[in-house]
């Protein structure tokens, strides 16, 4: 390779950098001050058993936790306004058959009535998040809530549309179990992706689905439970999806579209000599 | 620099400048997408006055051909020549993959943030008088009912705004209360979050429907201690005439 080629080359390279990077300038705004916490679950692709029993198993450990605040409920009475659990880490994965998810989150305690619930939206159809109570101009579904309560040792699954029609369903599909250590609880709750019950969320991998959190600090005060019933530490509607397999096809397109851009260089270059020539 | 090739790109380059780094120092920065927008008329409208004349069309097309055949070319362009026709196509795959590949970001979600109200909530007026008293007693409705997320200070900031998506509304912005009626604040509060129409996603409000809980002239002496509290106006229809 001659010198005068290699200095070409060179300067071809920083002036195609500079391009680019002229380019990514003008197309990217900067993203929006304050965006701290998360928006989206997201259920990692593993292979094999989830370590469902192991709540300190490294796979756990590995995953990067979306982060999400927390509020008193302050929808609807019973009122309260402060709470024990302000945020929640979650984790989650998926092996194409089963789910996990891990909430962690810090309650200085452990007592009998601690309690967290995943709740979701049941097939298309909008749900509010308070229990899927009813809308007065949107037709609303039911919600599926996973509930674990730390003395019953395991999860209830759990259907609601509206106040006062909670109740455990016919048929259990989720497992839980929970620890806490140094002040902070772990609860992984498990599932089939898909359950075959239509009062269940079902998770297909690659679909968005939305997922809301609460909270219950069982702590006896006078006697009482601090929180119960009504009175948590919940979030709005987020999103989950399970990651998809990753699909191949991609690539193909990919190769296809540079072979239809290469040849229409090749035409247009073409088209342009000839007509030079005429 | 001559030709009209030349003088294009100087014109978007001085026209990328201006929009980029100067214009907002006197206003809000631009999206990207209407910089982009604005510059391909700027290419637009230099393409349609070179190209009037058969002759202009020439001096504007001709390099640009020259550049593509490779006639008569060395050194430097041959370099630039074999670099555009290698990143074209691979500008084009790169695009094909960001089309396709699995997004991790959620689908956008276009809220709109002040629905139409039901009929009957339109051009109500605040039955009560607007004395010091009725402000005083909305504002004390306010701090027991409404402060826990809007806030002590009508900002929005309340202890139990964190955990809600959407966030309560900032009563101190002039993009909220200040842009609507009474009578549209009454509607808000007392259907509260599942009141709103699909557009407004109900099912994400935690705003509570306080005709549950509230008498109407609590609501009404509430909405005055807020536009008070907040230091705004509401919109009458006088000043839309």
């Amino acid at each position: 390779m001659g010198r005068k080629t290699l200095i070409n080359v060179t300067l071809g390279t920083i002036l195609m950098t500079a391009g680019f990077g002229a380019a990514w300038a003008v197309a990217s705004d900067p993203p929006p001050d304050g965006e701290t916490s998360s928006v989206a679950v997201r259920l990692y692709l593993t292979e094999g058993s989830l370590p469902t029993d192991d709540l300190n198993a490294a796979a756990w450990n590995s995953i990067q936790p979306s982060e999400f605040k927390l509020a008193p409920q302050v929808h609807w009475p019973d009122r309260i306004q402060e709470v024990t659990v302000k945020s929640v880490k979650v984790r989650g994965m998926h092996n194409g058959r089963d789910l996990a998810v891990m909430l962690e989150y810090d309650d200085p305690s452990e007592d009998v009535a601690d309690a967290a619930a995943l709740e979701f939206m049941v097939g298309d159809q909008k749900a509010h998040f308070a229990h899927g109570q009813g809308m007065l101009q949107v037709e609303g579904g039911p919600v599926n809530i996973w509930y674990w309560k730390k003395e019953n040792g395991k999860a209830t699954d759990m259907s609601a549309k509206g106040f006062k029609t909670l109740r455990a369903q016919e048929r259990q599909d989720v497992s839980a179990t929970g620890a806490w250590q140094d002040g902070t609880w772990r609860v992984v709750f498990s599932r089939p992706l898909q359950t075959g019950d239509e009062a269940d969320v079902q998770i297909t991998p690659g679909e968005w689905r939305n997922v809301a959190f609460a909270f219950w600090d069982g702590q006896l005060v006078d006697g009482v439970e601090k929180e119960k019933g009504s009175q948590k530490a919940v979030s709005s509607w987020w999103y989950i999806r399970a990651e998809p397999q990753p699909d191949n096809s991609i690539y193909g397109y990919v190769v296809l579209g540079i072979a239809i851009a290469a040849g229409f260089e090749f035409f247009l270059v073409r088209k342009i000599r000839k007509g030079n020539q005429a | 620099m001559k030709g009209p090739l030349a003088q294009t790109g100087i014109l978007l380059v001085g026209m990328y400048v201006f929009l980029k780094f100067i214009l907002p120092l006197f206003t809000a920065p631009l999206p990207a997408s209407l910089i982009f927008l604005y510059l391909a008329l700027t290419v637009a409208a230099a393409m349609i006055f070179y190209t009037m004349s058969g002759a202009g069309l020439e001096e504007f097309m001709g390099p640009i051909g020259r550049f593509l055949t490779g006639e008569g070319q060395k050194g430097v362009a041959t370099t630039a020549r074999v670099m555009v026709f290698m990143l074209f196509p691979l500008l084009v795959g790169w695009q094909t993959y960001t089309k396709l590949a699995p997004s991790d970001v959620p689908p956008p979600e276009n809220r709109t943030i002040h629905p139409a109200p039901p009929g009957e909530f339109v051009g109500l007026s605040n039955p009560f008088q607007k004395t010091q008293e009725n402000i005083m007693m909305g504002k004390g409705l306010y701090a027991a009912f409404c402060s826990p997320c809007h806030g002590a200070n009508f900002d929005g900031k309340g202890p139990a705004s964190v955990g809600f998506n959407p966030p309560p509304a900032n009563f101190g912005d002039p993009g909220t209360i200040a842009q609507l009626q009474e009578s549209y604040l009454f509607w808000r509060i007392k259907k509260g979050g599942v009141g709103l129409p699909v557009e407004g996603m109900p099912w994400k409000s935690a705003m509570p429907r306080w005709e549950v809980e509230l008498p109407d002239e609590w609501i009404w002496k509430i909405i005055m201690g807020e536009y008070d509290g907040a230091g705004q106006s509401p919109r009458t229809w006088e000043e839309e005439e």
